[in-house]
């Protein structure tokens, strides 16, 4: 294939058919994956939209530098989850603030209350409810958390994958995953005792 | 074995799969003695399963057209940046016609410097004395008064005047 290029013998010039069918290759495979984890992330259509375009963006830019051995898929994720966080930083008003963290407040620390989420049978069973508590649940996680739980649930990476996607130590997985599953069951506990009944208890 | 405390913070690997053989042979010894591990395992499959089961988000129809096609707003890094409407070939005979005059203009100089240094040469210094004579009278420390005054010393006739004593008859 003509796309063994390696950096610094990168050809100018327009893309050739056969690079562009490649490009295509690769939006053809990646674009629902990264749009999804884009959209877990942050909430929101415009912003997936952005995340995942500028994500593909940066792919098509480096096109040629870009061996067809390597493992894509990492990558990709790898460059979505930065843009993740460069955008929380663009936004400092966006402050991302996890819902389980003590309020300190000057007569001492508060715990948030929320509104009990336990509804009538039917209304737990609605999934377009189920889905907005969960995504709101997952909004409530530290970014960290968030993108651990994302591409482990959501997307289904071992931890290895994710390890090598996020550049931290297994380990460090291995805690986030747990933090995150802690916080987000007792976020979404009517749900989880609604499944745990579903399967017989 | 391992203890409770210890069993609650594997149930999370356990669950994945990606505990080391031994640890997950200890968590499920654990499992099957304690009720209390057992729930709350239920409980993070049952969390990891409603994640599981959240719809694929579907990116909008903008999306698609944006990411198939990102060439026409944001060029490539690769491709160089043509003013979208003049050919390439024309572009490439203006830069070989303006480097041409350029190096036309440089050289110029240096060429015509070199053509009147050796005219000069043949000449000689005749010439440099009845040119400087004038400066060296009114300004004789000057420097080109002053070569005029050292040329002089060796007798050299200025150019419309007999020779002077001591020199050879004209």
């Amino acid at each position: 294939m003509a796309l063994m290029a390696q950096p610094g013998t990168v050809r100018a010039g327009p893309y050739t058919p056969e690079e562009v069918a490649w490009y295509e290759t690769i939006v053809h495979r990646y674009a629902r994956h990264v749009y999804n984890i884009a959209y877990r992330m942050v909430g929101n259509e415009a912003d997936a939209r952005d995340l995942s375009q500028e994500a593909f963006l940066r792919v098509y830019r480096v096109l040629r530098r870009v061996e067809p051995g390597i493992p894509l898929e990492s990558w990709l994720h790898r460059i979505v989850s930065n843009l993740y966080i460069d955008l929380l930083r663009r936004r400092p008003r966006v402050r991302v603030e996890s819902l389980d963290v003590p309020l300190p407040t000057p007569r001492g620390e508060v715990l948030r209350e929320f509104p009990d989420l336990t509804f009538s049978p039917e209304a737990v069973l609605e999934k377009e409810r189920l889905d907005r508590a969960i995504q709101g649940a997952l909004g409530a996680l530290s970014a960290d958390l968030r993108l651990a739980v994302v591409l482990s649930d959501v997307e289904g990476f071992s931890y290895e994958e994710i390890a090598t996607i996020l550049r931290v130590p297994l380990g460090t997985v291995k805690s986030r995953l747990h933090r995150a599953r802690q916080i987000l069951q007792q976020r979404l506990r009517p749900y989880v005792e609604a499944r745990r009944r579903g399967w017989g208890e | 074995m391992i203890n409770h405390h210890r069993a609650g913070h594997l149930l999370s690997s356990y669950l994945d799969g990606e505990l080391l053989p031994e640890e997950a042979t200890a968590v499920q010894g654990h499992l099957l003695e304690c009720a209390a591990c057992r729930a709350a395992f239920e409980r993070i499959r049952a969390t990891k399963g409603l994640l599981g089961e959240l719809p694929v988000a579907e990116p909008p129809v903008e999306f698609w057209s944006t990411v198939r096609e990102p060439g026409p707003g944001r060029p490539p890094a690769a491709r160089l940046p043509w003013p979208g409407s003049i050919p390439r070939r024309r572009v490439a005979w203006g830069a070989a016609a303006a480097l041409a005059v350029g190096l036309v203009l440089a050289l110029t100089p240096v060429i015509k410097g070199t053509v009147d240094r050796l005219h000069a040469a043949e000449i000689g210094v005749d010439l440099y004395v009845r040119e400087h004579a004038f400066g060296m009278s009114i300004e004789p420390l000057a420097d080109r008064g002053f070569l005029g005054v050292v040329v002089g010393d060796a007798d050299l006739v200025l150019a419309g005047e007999p020779s002077r004593a001591g020199g050879s008859p004209p």
